[in-house]
């Protein structure tokens, strides 16, 4: 039982620790999003959009979390016997994305509400804003990159 | 020629015919005007020519201007207008008919009675409502008194006696009784209500024992209430209160119907702004002119194929009007109109949104549009979603009346939805795993790796691409060297690199890197002087090859994306699969697969549009294109509110 006690440690992991970097960093954004709205509702589509990039990091926990369920067995089809190397295996798989996703989440939180003051502003320069926050986001996508190819690596 | 050559004009007419001409030239929306007290020329001209000044005519349209817009706002803020999600951010405005539009903006007369009548409302309400919380406040405080029976007037102190209404924290009560039991043996204390925190009391007290009374009062931090101006009792005045609330609401009631009746002139409110910032917008430009007692000039840029129109209706309309152009000179920044045919027109959107580009270099839209289209595919990887978006896509062309970058957007996520489909039905994807149809080429759930190396090689291909474009750049500008040494070298050293992958190349490629290798240590450093300068210069140059290396890593952002969509889409098929048992299974399933599904989608499009800009931004424009240039704008009519539809011609 230890393997999938493991591997089921990884999914909570990944979906967790991703999950509490995107609510932060979402929480962040809308926070600077609703002091602009209070001056200018029309401006909530802009915001929104910028407000939703942060988010992505528990998509891609959720992903990883799914995966290791799918491939442990616990969604469709019954569990699989894992040995204990297996489980520590897919817990370490989780370790990117749930570690970047964590501190991506918030970092590229921070670079979205500054994006939304720069729209407050300029609103035509919503372009740079986002690709600002999206520089953050690359290495969240490297690091679920880096979990799933380890998660289909491993023999189960 | 993706961007449009662009013409200096002069325009030199009557002054009797500046309204005309400023009229016209707002009309055909062509000409971007230019303050000919910022033109090189002005310095040469400026001893026969006088600044056109009419700063006092736009003030006076700014203070109309605030009026309206108070109006609206006091509409808005009352009677909100609805807007539905796409127009959050598209924007609506209302259809008007060129007759509507002239009747609406004629009712000057009514439209300062309607200012007024919101002015008197407005100062109505806030009456209202500051009365409204005093009486909340009051009822609040009179509350705990209800089931006191005295009339309030009647507590007040005599020769004899104290009479005084309290209130104090419960905890403290019995200690306060006791004290009080000591020191005034006579006192009368009644407790009128009391809750957790608070107790209320009535205290009767001979004056002569004022002082010590007082004293312990303040020892356990009673404080005294009191009601001036209220007379009856307690419940009385509640009562009355409550009253004169339910007559509050009814006077806001009126009120607000009488604003209510108001709300037909919005529509003419929002013509008459669009009016006034129209005429503001005509005397703004006015002050960009300069003239004599009996001329004016008239300086801008204007995109050379619709010069010969100009000349047409201005020799058409006007009697005086006499126009000279010339080309753009070296040091003056021509302002850049872009113009894509065919479909790399919806990408434009992609270029402006991170900058214009500037004269000298080319317009890199149409370089860009055809990997943009394959990478947007595949970062969502799915017919089924494919086709949604491209059908979202057309119902919101359809419903919307749309312009500029939101209509290039538009089409562009049309053109997305095209290109997932196409990527779907390669790789097998079909809202994930619910329609299972066999991929034309591979599946890359089955096999990442090669879908990484798939999207690899799009990375170098594009990045290659770039590079050429620099080397066509320099070449064109006769920087040949440059082309040869900075992007020359590195494509052998890269290709040499590259072909070390492949075993029966690899004694090729490594010679090829070498000389790569050698030829940027060499070349590298040129700029330098010193000899050692030069050859350390060259040295580091090679570590550019991280940035290479992280270049094309960065395009796995493809795979990683394309397998997010596609992992969701799956894990919602499943979810929905394990509820299909019963009748309410199967009715929660669908919603669930409805609305899944399309949370993904909106995910899936927001990560491909964003993920896939940052591509074309970073690796690919990092390569060549400097950007920087000023966007084209022409002096025309702009609404906020409301769409005339085009008169007939």
């Amino acid at each position: 039982m230890t393997g999938i006690v493991l591997a089921l440690f990884g999914a909570a992991l990944a979906v967790g620790l991703s999950g509490i970097g995107s609510a932060m960093g979402v929480g962040l954004v809308g926070q600077s999003a609703a002091g602009v709205i209070s001056e200018d509702p029309d401006k909530f589509g802009q915001t929104l959009l910028l407000q939703a990039l942060p988010g992505t990091q528990g998509i891609y926990g959720l992903l990883t979390g799914f995966i290791i369920m799918q491939r442990i067995g616990v969604i469709g089809g019954g569990l699989l016997p894992l040995t204990p190397e297996q489980g520590f295996s897919i817990l370490m798989a989780s370790l990117p994305i749930a570690i970047v996703g964590l501190l991506s989440g918030i970092y590229q939180g921070r670079a979205a509400a500054s994006g939304i003051g720069l729209i407050a502003k300029r609103p035509e320069e919503l372009g740079k804003a986002i690709i600002f926050a999206v520089m953050v986001e690359t290495y969240a996508v490297l690091a679920l990159l880096a979990s799933i190819m380890m998660l289909f690596g491993i023999a189960v | 020629m993706p961007i449009v050559d662009m013409k200096k004009i002069f325009l030199f007419s009557h002054q009797q015919e500046k309204d005309t001409v400023i009229n016209i030239l707002r009309d055909i929306g062509v000409v971007e005007l230019v303050d000919i007290k910022e033109s090189n020329e002005w310095e040469e001209m400026k001893s026969l020519l006088v600044p056109e000044w009419s700063a006092d005519a736009v003030s006076f349209y700014e203070s109309l201007l605030g009026e309206v817009r108070y109006c609206l706002d006091f509409l808005q803020r009352h009677f909100p207008l609805q807007k539905n999600f796409v127009q959050q951010f598209a924007g609506a405005k209302i259809n008007l008919t060129p007759a509507q539009y002239e009747d609406y903006i004629s009712r000057k007369e009514e439209i300062k009675a309607v200012y007024q009548s919101c002015r008197k409302m407005d100062e109505k309400l806030t009456n209202l409502r500051n009365e409204e919380t005093r009486c909340h406040n009051l009822l609040q405080s009179l509350a705990p008194w209800a089931g006191f029976s005295l009339p309030l007037e009647k507590v007040e102190n005599t020769l004899r006696i104290q009479m005084q209404l309290f209130t104090v924290a419960t905890d403290e009560l019995p200690s306060l009784q006791k004290s009080l039991t000591e020191i005034s043996p006579d006192h009368y204390l009644e407790v009128v209500s009391s809750d957790k925190e608070l107790t209320y009391f009535l205290l009767i007290s001979l004056s002569e024992e004022a002082g010590v009374v007082r004293e312990a009062l303040k020892e356990s931090g009673a404080t005294e209430i009191s009601f001036p101006g209220i007379a009856g009792t307690a419940a009385q005045a509640i009562s009355m209160l409550k009253e004169k609330l339910e007559n509050i609401q009814h006077e806001r009631a009126e009120l607000l119907k009488k604003v209510e009746d108001l709300i037909n002139y919005r529509p003419h409110l929002m013509a008459y702004y669009d009016f006034l910032e129209d005429e503001r917008d005509k005397k703004e430009a006015i002050n960009k002119l300069a003239g004599t007692k009996t001329s004016f000039m008239l300086e801008g840029w204007i995109p050379l194929p619709l010069l010969s129109s100009l000349e047409k209706v201005l020799s058409e309309k006007t009697e005086t009007a006499f126009l000279l152009s010339r080309d753009p000179k070296a040091e003056e920044k021509a302002p850049v109109l872009l113009q894509n045919g065919g479909a790399a027109d919806a990408f434009e959107v992609v270029t402006k949104l991170y900058s214009t580009p500037s004269r000298r270099e080319i317009d890199p839209t149409p370089l860009m549009a055809p990997f943009f289209f394959v990478f947007f595919g595949l970062c969502l990887t799915d017919a089924g979603y494919g086709i949604l978006l491209s059908l979202l896509a057309i119902i919101i062309f359809r419903k919307i009346k749309l312009a500029g970058m939101g209509k290039q957007l538009i089409k562009l996520l049309f053109l997305g939805g095209i290109s997932s489909f196409i990527m779907g039905v390669l790789m097998g994807g079909w809202f994930g795993d619910l329609v299972k149809l066999k991929p034309l080429w591979f599946n890359p759930l089955d096999d990442p790796m090669r879908m990484l190396i798939v999207c690899f090689v799009l990375g170098f291909i594009q990045i290659f691409f770039g590079m050429g474009v620099r080397a066509y750049q320099d070449i064109k500008a006769g920087r040949i060297l440059d082309a040869v040494f900075d992007q020359g070298l590195w494509f052998i050293l890269l290709i040499g690199l590259i072909s070390l992958a492949f075993p029966q190349f690899s004694a090729a490629g490594k010679w090829l890197a070498i000389c790569g290798a050698i030829g940027l240590i060499l070349t590298q450093g040129r700029s330098q002087k010193n000899i050692f300068r030069k050859f350390f210069s060259g040295l580091v140059s090679l570590y550019n090859i991280t940035g290479y290396l992280s270049d094309v890593l960065s395009y796995s952002r493809l795979l990683a994306l394309g397998l997010a969509t596609g992992v969701i889409a799956s894990a919602i098929n499943t979810m929905g699969g394990l509820l299909a048992g019963s009748i309410v299974g199967v009715i929660i399933m669908i919603i669930l697969l409805i609305g899944g599904h399309f949370f993904n989608l909106i995910i899936g499009t927001l990560g491909a549009y964003v993920h896939t800009s940052r591509l074309q931004y970073i690796e690919f424009f990092g390569k060549f294109f400097e950007g920087g240039g000023k966007a084209f704008q022409p002096f025309c009519k702009t609404t906020k509110y409301v769409d005339i539809e085009e008169r007939e011609a």
